[in-house]
């Protein structure tokens, strides 16, 4: 029996669990079991250890050594300075707020640099006494503060030094009220000048800007912390870890998956009507072979067998609106423009696709058939299927056609000295936008057209 | 790299600074306290070995003359902010950092001087303070406190706990940590405290979850989940998982999970958690949960 064999499933805090409440129920028909009950606290262990609490701590002599024996003293004078003045109101006590932004609270406290000052000072004679000298004080740091926030010289952090801003003539007169003699106060401003120049930063504390939020020096204190996704407060404050949000989440999760197999459908559709269209192709690319190969025939004649079906590509009426450009030498060959149309019921005998047309597929307008340029042009082999591309310059010349239309060879030049036949006969063929060459020089081979080459069929890329 | 060399280094020299305490003892209200740890007084007041601090405001001074002359004025009788729980002579004050920074920071200050890893490195304005007092005609004199975040993302209900020494071992601790779950059951969430927990945290911590499970699982016929244990208490699940684990309560009988609860064993934990501390009158608690204002 290996330990490993036997695994307790971890524990699920939403399931009951059975309150055993004396020891025979402790026991347990199979002694394996009962054997490895401790597994499930190692397993378990993990769980709260990372917590940083560990695991039964009985106080040991290590741990009571790090807790302090708290050492105090009674203070004499304690039933002297605190007066029982104190009578607790039946109701609850509201607090008030800061007292600094009530009333007239004096938050300053004199220090021992003020009060070594002081006792120089009243030296000979009893200029000041304490209690004014932290009113002076207090007061001066209040409307040196205001000063500079008029400046906007205040810094929400401590950035550098603290400048003091209020003179000596603004302070006398905002503070004459207080009733000191000018030469105190002189003495006074003049002292507390030059502490603040000393300490380059209020005597108040309040007043301190705080350390920057960047600052690294430890022995800084209380660095100003914003208050993280204050819009998301109301949200977080709902978000609970109850039954409800579980269900919210699981509700959540179907939906996903629904919309995961909507779109999974969605792109085996596409995919289908992908391969469609590229049967469609191939389905145009065969008839086009297949045309090729057939004979040359004249106008009107079973070509119209070849009409497009009711392919979405094609149509049967129409021309393809390219040949109109083909009358203006457009150098190079287009290629057809698909058009969709609507499916033509009168269809050819080649058994060909229906596809349903799709709705809210556009359909792209027809341009009107045009036959004015048929009738300009010689007659020459042009399939009469409207969808075959017109590719002339493949198709060898018709002599009968030529001389239908009155066109001759131009004549063989004249047969030089010891020749027998003439230098070069000329051929001719289709070239491009549908006109008639007769070439005396073959490019491919180099070599003047000769007698016998006339006839052949000339593929200008061999 | 060298940017973590200079971390570790100033680390080091931050520690060796701590441990030398700057402020040896202070002096509140009606004591004079042997100071335990390092706290970072401002710059001013590193050459005073005493300080004397105003057992309400908490201003804290060099000589004592400054502190009676700062009686004088000081009107404040308990601490700012409201009064939120009075039963008999223990009252519980609520203070919000960010209304009573002074305060709040000169507590922070003060507290630090017995608290090991207390960190003052943000200010005050983000947490409350629960200001446990015991009144009498001088006034609501602080015994002890602790803090909490008002925003937590790890639902945390309890940032730091303090019982000032004089106070200590008379169930104010194990008091302020019940007043910490009974706020937590009012505002229907669980909670934890901040890690790391103290050594003495953690005791005292065990000590209450201990005595408040066992009390339940003694009186609890049926069967019972950890998470109805969790709703009931406002504990979180985990620490009621390594409270029972460690008392060796759960265990693993015919493919299930199951509590042990002789009466007989629980009884034996019960006597070892310690006996409890002052009990939270609920119906004493006047308090709605802290909301942001505008």
């Amino acid at each position: 029996m290996s330990r490993l064999s036997f695994r307790p499933r971890p524990l699920d805090i939403h399931k009951k669990l059975p309150i055993l409440k004396s020891a025979r129920d402790f026991e347990d028909d199979d002694p394996t079991v009962a054997a490895f009950a401790a597994a499930p606290i190692i397993i378990l262990y993990h769980l709260y250890t990372a917590s940083g609490i560990e695991g039964n701590s009985t106080p040991s002599k290590k741990n009571a050594q790090e807790i302090p024996t708290p050492q105090f003293d009674d203070v004499e004078t304690y039933d002297r300075d605190y007066t029982r003045t104190f009578a607790q109101p039946s109701c609850y006590i509201r607090g008030r707020g800061a007292r600094a932004e009530i009333g007239e609270f004096v938050e300053y406290d004199l220090d021992n640099e003020d009060e070594d000052w002081l006792d120089d000072y009243n030296n000979e004679r009893k200029n000041l006494n304490p209690e004014k000298l932290e009113v002076l004080l207090f007061k001066l740091e209040i409307l040196d503060h205001k000063a500079r926030e008029r400046a906007g010289a205040i810094t929400p952090t401590f950035i550098g030094p603290v400048p003091v801003l209020l003179q000596l003539d603004v302070a006398m007169e905002a503070l004459q009220y207080l009733s000191v003699r000018y030469a105190v106060f002189q003495a006074v401003y003049n002292y507390w000048r030059a502490k603040r120049e000393r300490w380059q930063k209020p005597i108040l504390r309040r007043l301190q800007p705080p350390p920057p939020v960047n600052d690294t020096n430890p022995y800084n204190v209380f660095r100003p912390r914003e208050k993280a996704h204050r819009l998301h407060t109301r949200r977080m404050q709902r978000r609970e870890n109850n039954i409800q949000s579980f269900e919210k989440l699981r509700l959540v999760r179907r939906n996903l998956d629904q919309a995961k197999a909507l779109m999974g459908a969605l792109i085996k559709r596409e995919e289908t009507k992908r391969e469609v269209m590229e049967c469609e192709v191939n389905l145009q690319r065969v008839q086009m072979q297949y045309k090729h190969e057939a004979q040359l025939v004249d106008d009107g004649t079973t070509l119209s067998g070849f009409q497009q079906a009711s392919s979405r590509f094609g149509s049967s009426d129409d021309d393809y609106a390219d040949s109109d450009d083909t009358a203006t030498e457009e150098p190079y060959f287009r290629q057809p423009v698909l058009h969709h149309r609507y499916p033509d019921n009168k269809q050819s005998a080649i058994p060909t696709l229906r596809i349903k047309r799709e709705p809210g597929l556009p359909v792209l307008k027809r341009r009107p058939q045009q036959n004015g340029w048929k009738s300009r042009l010689p007659v020459f082999p042009i399939t009469q299927d409207p969808e075959e591309p017109v590719l002339l310059f493949t198709r060898p010349l018709d002599p009968d056609k030529l001389v239908a239309a009155g066109i001759k060879l131009p004549p063989d030049p004249p047969i030089e000295i010891d020749a027998t036949v003439p230098p070069f006969r000329c051929r001719g063929r289709i070239g491009r936008g549908g006109r008639i060459i007769f070439d005396r020089w073959n490019p491919l081979l180099r070599t003047p057209t000769s007698i016998g080459q006339e006839t052949t069929h000339f593929t200008p890329y061999g | 790299q060298g940017h973590e060399e200079l971390d570790a280094a100033s680390l080091r020299e931050h520690e060796e600074f701590t441990k030398v305490k700057n402020i040896a003892k202070i002096e509140l209200g009606k004591y004079e306290i042997d100071t335990w740890y390092f706290s970072p007084f401002p710059p001013e007041y590193n050459d005073s070995a005493k300080l004397f601090f105003c057992e309400f405001c908490l201003n804290f001074m060099k000589r004592k003359e400054q502190l009676q002359r700062h009686m004088k004025k000081c009107d404040l009788k308990h601490p700012p902010g409201d009064e939120i729980y009075r039963c008999g002579t223990l009252s519980m004050f609520e203070v919000d950092g960010k209304k009573n920074k002074v305060y709040g920071q000169n507590l922070c200050y003060l507290a630090k001087l017995f608290l090991d890893h207390k960190t003052l490195y943000y200010d005050v304005d983000l947490f409350l303070f629960y200001i446990l007092c015991e009144c009498d005609d001088r006034g609501c004199h602080m015994v002890g406190y602790f803090s909490k975040e008002k925003h937590s993302e790890e639902a945390y209900n309890l940032a730091c706990i303090l019982t000032l020494p004089p106070y200590q071992r008379k169930g104010y601790g194990k008091f302020l940590i019940a007043f910490s779950y009974e706020l937590s059951k009012k505002e229907g969430k669980v909670g934890t405290p901040e890690r790391p927990l103290s050594d003495l945290g953690l005791l005292s911590y065990r000590g209450y979850w201990t005595r408040v499970l066992l009390e339940i699982l003694k009186k609890h016929k049926s069967n019972i989940s950890i998470k109805e244990l969790s709703d009931m208490t406002a504990i979180k699940a985990d620490d009621i998982l390594s409270t029972l684990q460690s008392l060796d309560l759960i265990q693993y009988r015919k493919g299930q999970h199951v509590i042990c609860a002789d009466p007989k064993v629980l009884d034996r934990h019960l006597k070892a958690a310690g006996r409890g501390g002052l009990d939270v009158d609920v119906s004493k608690l006047i308090w709605t949960p802290y909301k942001e204002q505008g």
